[in-house]
């Protein structure tokens, strides 16, 4: 018995891997998760510098000690962009994860529920969809200030809109399967149903969703802290790069190399998230 | 139809309202008493605070405040700047033509290279140039818009020296009539190029997806059973519905062309809105900033309505639901 199970969860792995393997822009994409998470993990260890020890070296080219160079108060860029991945994971985490908590319980009640609080929620999301996003972040941030914490609940609670109605599409269908009507009739409550059925069954499309709005929060992190909004505690891609602006043509690797960390960093999870909408919808793969 | 419209402008005249709300409350909210500031920073005479408070009405009842507040905004007053102290509506008048600029003439350039490529790669669907098409896409799409105007002004002004780095015009040069035109146009060039760049992967992927889906659909098929040659099928059947999504995606981003443009405009001293908004960010000047971004919800609210009711016009399906 114990054998048979073990050989079943095998089967299941390998389909697993199959489905990654055929998949060009599910395994790029956590190839390269892979490789972000490493830096973020033991870049603190391996960086040469503190990122934010002022070296006396100023503008120093990129070579054998500063390997990326230094910025105009001599930090060592290499060290900037390496603890510069954690930041920006840490974000990009947890906005996605705010927004996907809000997005699963507004969009599960109303397509769940349907009736007065559908037409209600859904109201809502019709205007939260018709705000301009960034704006009102950066509104909020330039009030009350700009550490980590505000910039991550902010982006968290102004993009949820997408996934709310990924699962209030998806609430909506899974209500009318047999199944949920069996647990009607026997007398299970409604949100117990709720939690117990509609969510789990409907979440997968949100997962995907969320791992792309993970890039969006890395993207308008980054775009804050270029602003100069960014929380002035922690190393940042986005502040490298306003840095470095001013020291343009003489000092290009200030600017250089944190927006190639950038663009890595959003497409990793631009390609994980289209990765698993292929595996979602297999039509869409049909279309490729 | 009328039902239609009539829910859209609903929906709209909420939006303005909870933007109007949103605002009022951030405002309020926001840390810092300003009347302790006006009234001195070490030594506030508490007299001078009670006069003040009087005078800008912030003793009254906060809704009583909100009304006051809308009753202002009604007559087209945002207030004045705290920095510059003149009108903030004076300041943000002369910013509107050059970021329109910008944002349409990158807006338009985007649809058609975007949507010309994306045809282009879905008719060669799992070629070698459909791949790589779509990675530069992916590429694009992931780029800081910031930073790829950092990028344009490294290499091809700074470098090259083919383009000016900043500015809309040459302060220096005093040129008049055609010449003046062909500096702006100059200037505009980098700018442009990168909105254009950061907008196109929209476009192409829009364009690239509706021209296969549609390819896909039965009648297409039946098309192709009556021996219709398939050139003619494509010009004639595929094309027009494959239109559709990019009608509605351009309508979209027109919508949103302000948002797109501020960060480009700041990366190119570019004399906008962006340009605006940054310095108010830096110089704390929150009732510029808050009137942007009054004037922004109020833009994009109307343009997504008439989005929707072209898109309605456009396509029964949609009027009908």
């Amino acid at each position: 018995m114990p054998k048979d199970v073990s050989k079943k969860k095998n089967s299941k792995l390998k389909k697993t891997f199959a489905t990654v393997r055929g998949n060009t822009q599910l395994m790029l994409g956590l190839i390269f998760l892979l490789v972000l998470l490493a830096i973020a993990f033991f870049g603190p260890m391996v960086a040469p510098f503190n990122p934010k020890v002022l070296n006396d070296d100023l503008l120093a080219p990129p070579g054998d000690l500063y390997r990326l160079g230094t910025d105009n108060l001599g930090r060592d860029v290499f060290s900037q962009v390496l603890y510069g991945a954690k930041t920006s994971l840490e974000i990009g985490f947890t906005a996605a994860m705010i927004s996907a908590v809000i997005g699963v319980i507004f969009g599960g009640i109303a397509g769940f529920y349907g009736g007065i609080a559908d037409r209600i929620l859904n109201e809502i999301m019709n205007i939260f969809l018709m705000l301009p996003t960034f704006f009102l972040i950066l509104l909020i941030i330039a009030t009350f200030g700009s550490s980590m914490f505000n910039v991550m609940v902010v982006i968290g609670l102004t993009s949820w809109v997408g996934n709310a109605r990924l699962m209030r599409a998806q609430a909506k269908a899974i209500r009318e399967r047999t199944f949920i009507k069996s647990s009607i009739a026997m007398g299970e409550s409604r949100f117990s149903i709720l939690i117990r059925h509609v969510l789990p069954n409907g979440i997968f499309p949100i997962i995907a969703n969320t791992t792309m709005n993970i890039s969006g929060a890395i993207l308008t992190e980054a775009g804050l802290s270029f602003l100069g909004l960014g929380d002035p505690n922690v190393v940042s891609w986005g502040q490298v790069i306003s840095n470095g602006k001013g020291y343009l043509p003489k000092a290009w690797w200030i600017t250089t190399f944190p927006g190639i960390m950038t663009i890595f960093t959003v497409l990793t999870f631009f390609l994980i998230g289209e990765g698993l909408n292929r595996v979602l919808s297999p039509k869409m793969d049909a279309n490729k | 139809m009328k039902k239609y419209i009539l829910k859209r402008l609903g929906t709209g005249a909420l939006v303005v309202l909870f933007s109007v709300l949103f605002n009022f409350v951030i405002i309020r909210l926001a840390p810092g008493d300003p009347t302790r500031l006006l009234a001195g920073k070490d030594n506030p005479n508490p007299q001078m605070i009670a006069t003040l408070q009087e005078k800008y009405g912030l003793n009254k009842p906060i809704l009583t405040q909100f009304g006051m507040y809308i009753k202002q905004l009604l007559h087209g007053d945002f207030g004045y700047s705290y920095v510059s102290s003149s009108k903030v509506w004076d300041l943000i008048r002369v910013r509107i033509a050059p970021t329109l600029m910008i944002a349409f003439t990158g807006a338009i350039l985007a649809l058609f290279i975007g949507t010309l490529l994306g045809i282009y790669a879905a008719r060669r669907k799992g070629t070698k140039i459909d791949v790589f098409l779509c990675g530069i896409s992916y590429l694009f799409d992931s780029t800081p818009s910031f930073w790829l105007g950092l990028m344009m002004i490294l290499v091809f002004a700074a470098v090259l020296k083919w383009f000016p780095t900043s500015g809309m015009y040459n302060l220096r040069g005093g040129y008049k009539g055609a010449k003046h035109v062909l500096d702006v146009m100059k200037h505009m060039f980098l700018p442009v190029t990168t909105l254009t760049l950061i907008d196109i992967p929209y476009y192409f992927r829009i364009a690239r997806s509706s021209v296969l889906q549609t390819m896909s659909e039965d009648f297409i098929m039946t098309l192709r059973a009556t021996g219709m040659s398939e050139s003619r099928i494509f010009n004639k059947y595929v094309m027009r519905n494959a239109i559709i999504p990019t009608i509605t995606v351009f309508g979209i981003t027109l919508a949103y062309m302000i948002t797109g443009v501020a960060m480009i405009e700041i990366v190119f001293a570019w004399p906008g809105m962006g340009r605006l908004m940054l310095d108010s960010i830096t110089k704390r000047d929150y009732p510029t900033l808050s009137a942007i971004y009054l004037l922004l919800s109020i833009s994009v609210a109307v343009m997504m309505i008439v989005v929707d009711l072209v898109y309605a016009w456009v396509d029964p399906r949609i009027r009908v639901e």
